[in-house]
């Protein structure tokens, strides 16, 4: 009785090791939701969907994209996500193939000899994969939901590294702008000096000075073309556009910084957050319980091998007298542990969940340094950003305009008003640029927080075949 | 902007709060100055009677007759000095003010001089072209210790000849001279002098030179060549007071030079005769007729003159950037300079660009832009035909028919008897065909079309 009831309950699991339609994309979703912008969606695994969202991606392109917008996109049009999420639904079909009872073999045999006919039928069945039916189900199932936040944890990145993308394309438009009006100030101050050095004012040497200036300036600007039409392509690559999509628009401006240091979040609660929150940690986690359970299975497994079970239905017949003998009956077919009773094999996974464990810890300990760590840059960021808004700018336009009243008195030439304009323009520049970071450090914090290390985590490097991890440790 | 008021001499007596009232207490309370406006000549009230002099822009202080000795105190100490109205300067000053009160003594005078040090550092005083004791010289560390701060010593001297003399540090002078150290001193003859006229007018300052940073309050004191406001006592024009007569008055003039460079002093109108200088009177057979003359480093000039040409006329340093107030001397030339299709440029970029020197800097004078806080601009003053385009070593001599004897007001701006200004040609117009002989950075002759390729390299332009 209890037997038959294990064997119908292996066989009830077996039938419910069904492939996910979706995939596991709506798990990922779901991991994933209260971590990205609203209304951001994965890909539908239905390929119907794709004009659909085509669509939608083309209706946001219409206007400047923001930087939730980019993200919606990028998680939407991918396509290295989109290989990720095709390699768990891959996975998902596997381990669904993996919880399916194996065929059961018939064999069919006929033999002659002088005066016989043999007919050989015999249905074998392999035991063991019955019997550890709900175990493998219970640790592939852990296994799945361990690539579940493997997927989602590269969901969070992809969008995490999206933003840094948006951020240092629009700062970098901007200091576009910038250089442009600084090189305008250049050739300006070099179109006058030219004209100076034509009515007799300025010799050689000064109008040399001026030119030299200009050139400068206009190296500077390459550099800062250059620098935008890069910031840009990655930001394009991220997205996955590519034709006119990438003719799209960004904002001119950087978001705002929060006014106060009040509107920033607390950093007390960092380490907690992240060791709550993050899905490294619980991927992880999963993999010490798959270890740690694995550990029986594989001591059964190393010492039984396959049990298998042969049922026989053999048919003889007699050529001369017709006389028909039929023969049934079963074999159990039992490995004998002689030389390996599993030994080895426990060792293997003592192992195996002291390095999970080990591994856990590690993930841990840098979970916590990181979620300090991107607090304490975050914060320093802001500080400079907003001491570049409060204190840095004013005090620039307060030179600007003294350098002007000081042009009014004749006491600077119009050169020194031009080379202050190009100054205060550089200062702008830099304020920009301290809010970017601002920005990206408050990015890196919210994946260290609630999502994975921002700078990558090791483990799953391999199968992260996002370049921009590489890059996102790096500014 | 010359308000011409006149103050009944001493103005207040103000106590220092570092010198307390009983360790002054046998002292003669210090006069003290608080205006930078012309005083009226104090008639003296005791003592040998003489004509006193009037300091543009000062005041003579006021002494106490003690058993015969005339009795002044003067105290060293940091001062405002209001330059010109809007542009006032820390200074080192006597009694209130830069420069100092104008002590006026008769010859023979037995002189008592308290000298109160309010300054940060020591100083003395030296009584500049007096004989007097060696002792008496004021030369720090030379002829006598240095006055501490919060220390007061007395000098104690006749004032043995007449003449224009003036008083300043001989400690740390520099530094002491470069804020403004200084004052007048005028010993009258006690008796008619043949070498020494009756002068119904009789006016002295002194010539200093600042370095102030446009903006800043405090003049560089390390500065040696390169200042940027001249001034007669310590104002500049158009803040320094007209000297004022009465058609045939006799004039004097007695200037001394405590800058770092000379200054030739030029009147318009009317010639004079040096009449004097520190050294005493000039012998009359010595004297020669001039319209200008240059007052050197460290010297004082007596001029004496008739102010018979009714006008308003100019009087003024004759180096041309004396009479400028602050500019930068790094500026380069901007005439001639074409500024087509650039200024809404770099209006984009600085929005309140005006284009300055395109036509020479006489646009300063009549532009009103704003300037850096508490700057004297480089040409301002206004006179009754347009901007004066003037700022420093200025002023005016106004001589008119009708004017009291003790009257030193500013009777306004001259009016002219018609048919006597200059005025604009209403003939026939000047012959326009004459041809302009050369192009500014174009040398006499040169070739005046280039060969393209050749104008960058050297040599090629001859």
């Amino acid at each position: 009785m209890r037997r038959l009831s294990v064997l119908a309950a292996a066989l009830v699991l077996a039938g419910c090791a069904s492939v996910s339609p979706d995939g596991l994309r709506g798990d990922v979703q779901e991991q994933t939701q209260s971590r990205l912008p609203k209304d951001a969606q994965l890909p539908s695994a239905n390929s119907n969907a794709e004009a659909d969202e085509q669509k939608r991606i083309g209706e946001w392109l219409q206007k400047p994209v923001d930087q939730d917008t980019a993200v919606r996109i990028a998680l939407l049009n991918n396509p290295d996500l989109q290989v990720q999420l095709a390699s768990l639904a891959v996975e998902d079909a596997e381990r669904a193939q993996a919880l399916t009872l194996f065929n059961p073999t018939l064999t069919l045999g006929r033999f002659t000899n002088a005066h016989e006919i043999e007919f050989e039928r015999e249905l074998a069945f392999g035991l063991v994969n019955i019997i550890t039916l709900p175990w493998r189900s219970r640790w592939l199932g852990w296994q799945m939901e361990r690539s579940t936040l493997q997927a989602s944890q590269n969901v969070l990145t992809l969008a995490a590294d999206t933003r840094r993308a948006w951020l240092r394309a629009v700062a970098a438009e901007q200091a576009l702008i910038a250089n442009e009006k600084m090189n305008d100030a250049a050739q300006l101050g070099a179109e006058l000096a030219r004209r100076m050095a034509a009515v007799g004012n300025f010799n050689r040497l000064q109008q040399a000075r001026e030119l030299s200036i200009a050139q400068e300036s206009a190296a500077q600007l390459a550099r800062a073309r250059l620098n935008a039409t890069l910031e840009r392509e990655q930001l394009a690559r991220l997205m996955g556009l590519w034709g006119t999509q990438t003719a799209f628009e960004l904002p001119k401006q950087l978001p705002a910084i929060p006014k106060s240091a009040s509107e920033l979040r607390a950093g007390d609660d960092a380490e907690a957050t992240a060791l709550r929150e993050r899905l490294d940690l619980r991927a992880l986690r999963r993999d010490l319980d798959v270890t740690a359970d694995r550990g029986g299975w594989s001591r059964v497994g190393a010492v039984f091998g396959d049990i298998g079970v042969t049922y026989s239905n053999n048919r003889a017949k007699d050529r001369e007298s017709g006389h028909v003998e039929k023969t049934r009956g079963w074999e159990l077919e039992l490995p004998l542990p002689i030389f390996d009773w599993g030994g080895s094999a426990s060792a293997r996974t003592r192992a195996e969940v002291q390095r999970s464990a080990a591994q856990l810890q590690s993930a841990a300990l840098r979970a916590r340094s990181e979620a300090r760590t991107n607090w304490s840059r975050y914060r320093t960021a802001w500080d400079l950003a907003h001491q570049q808004q409060a204190e840095v700018l004013p005090l620039a336009k307060q030179v600007q305009d003294e350098t002007m009243l000081r042009y009014n008195g004749m006491f600077d030439s119009v050169w020194q008003l031009l080379a202050q304009a190009r100054t205060t323009t550089q200062v702008v520049v830099n304020a920009t640029n301290a809010q970017r970071d601002f920005w990206i450090a408050e990015t890196d914090l919210q994946l260290a927080l609630t999502g994975t290390s921002p700078g990558g985590i090791a483990p799953f490097a391999a199968t992260t075949s996002n370049s921009n991890n590489n890059e996102s440790g790096g500014h | 902007m010359q308000r011409r008021s006149f103050f009944a001499g001493a103005a207040t007596a103000v106590a220092a709060a570092s010198v307390s009232r009983v360790a002054l207490a046998a002292l003669p309370e210090p006069a003290s100055q608080s205006s930078a406006e012309t005083a009226a000549p104090l008639v003296p009230p005791n003592g040998r009677p003489y004509r006193p002099v009037v300091t543009l822009n000062g005041w003579t202080t006021p002494w106490r007759m003690n058993h015969g000795v005339k009795e002044f105190h003067l105290v060293a100490e940091p001062v405002v000095r209001e330059v010109a109205p809007g542009f006032s300067v820390n200074m080192w000053g006597y009694n209130g003010q830069s420069p100092g009160p104008t002590i006026e003594v008769v010859e023979g005078d037995r002189v008592r001089i308290f000298v109160t040090n309010r300054l940060p550092e020591h100083t003395t005083i030296h009584w500049h072209g007096q004989r007097l004791p060696n002792g008496m010289d004021g030369v720090g560390g030379l002829t006598q210790p240095h006055i501490a701060p919060g220390k007061t010593f007395v000098y104690d001297f006749v004032a043995r000849r007449p003449g224009t003399f003036m008083y300043h540090p001989h400690a740390d002078e520099m530094t002491q001279m470069a804020m403004g150290m200084m004052g007048l001193w005028i010993t009258h003859p006690k008796a008619a002098h043949p070498l020494i006229a009756n002068v119904d007018r009789d006016y002295a300052f002194l010539l200093s030179a600042y370095d102030v940073e446009p903006g800043a309050m405090t003049p560089r004191v390390n500065e040696m060549t390169d200042f940027n406001i001249w001034t007669f006592n310590s104002r500049v024009f158009p803040a320094i007071s007209p000297l004022v007569a009465k058609q045939g008055d006799r004039v004097r003039m007695r200037v001394g030079n405590l800058t770092m460079t000379n200054h030739p002093i030029h009147i318009h109108g009317h010639e004079f005769e040096v009449t004097g200088t520190d050294g005493g009177p000039v012998p009359k057979t010595a004297r020669w007729p001039e319209v200008t003359t240059d007052v050197a480093v460290g010297q004082m000039r007596q001029m004496e003159f008739i102010a018979d040409e009714l006008g308003d006329w100019a009087m003024h340093c004759h180096k041309s950037h004396h009479t400028m107030g602050a500019m930068g001397h790094d500026v380069p030339t901007m005439i001639g300079v074409d500024h087509r299709g650039l200024v809404s440029k770099i209006q984009k970029i600085v929005p309140d660009y005006m284009v300055m020197g395109e036509r020479g800097m006489g646009d300063m004078g009549a532009m009103e832009m704003p300037l850096p806080d508490n700057t004297f601009p480089m040409m301002t003053g206004t006179g009754p035909f347009g901007p004066l385009e003037m700022g420093g070593m200025f002023t005016t001599l106004k001589v008119r028919a009708q004017l009291g004897a003790s009257d030193y007001r500013d009777p306004g701006w001259f009016k002219h008897p018609q048919g006597t200004v200059a005025q604009e040609w209403t003939g026939a117009p000047p012959d326009s065909t004459a041809p302009r002989q050369t192009a500014p950075g174009t040398a006499p002759r040169a070739p005046s079309v280039r060969k393209p390729g050749t104008d960058g390299g050297h040599g090629s332009h001859h």
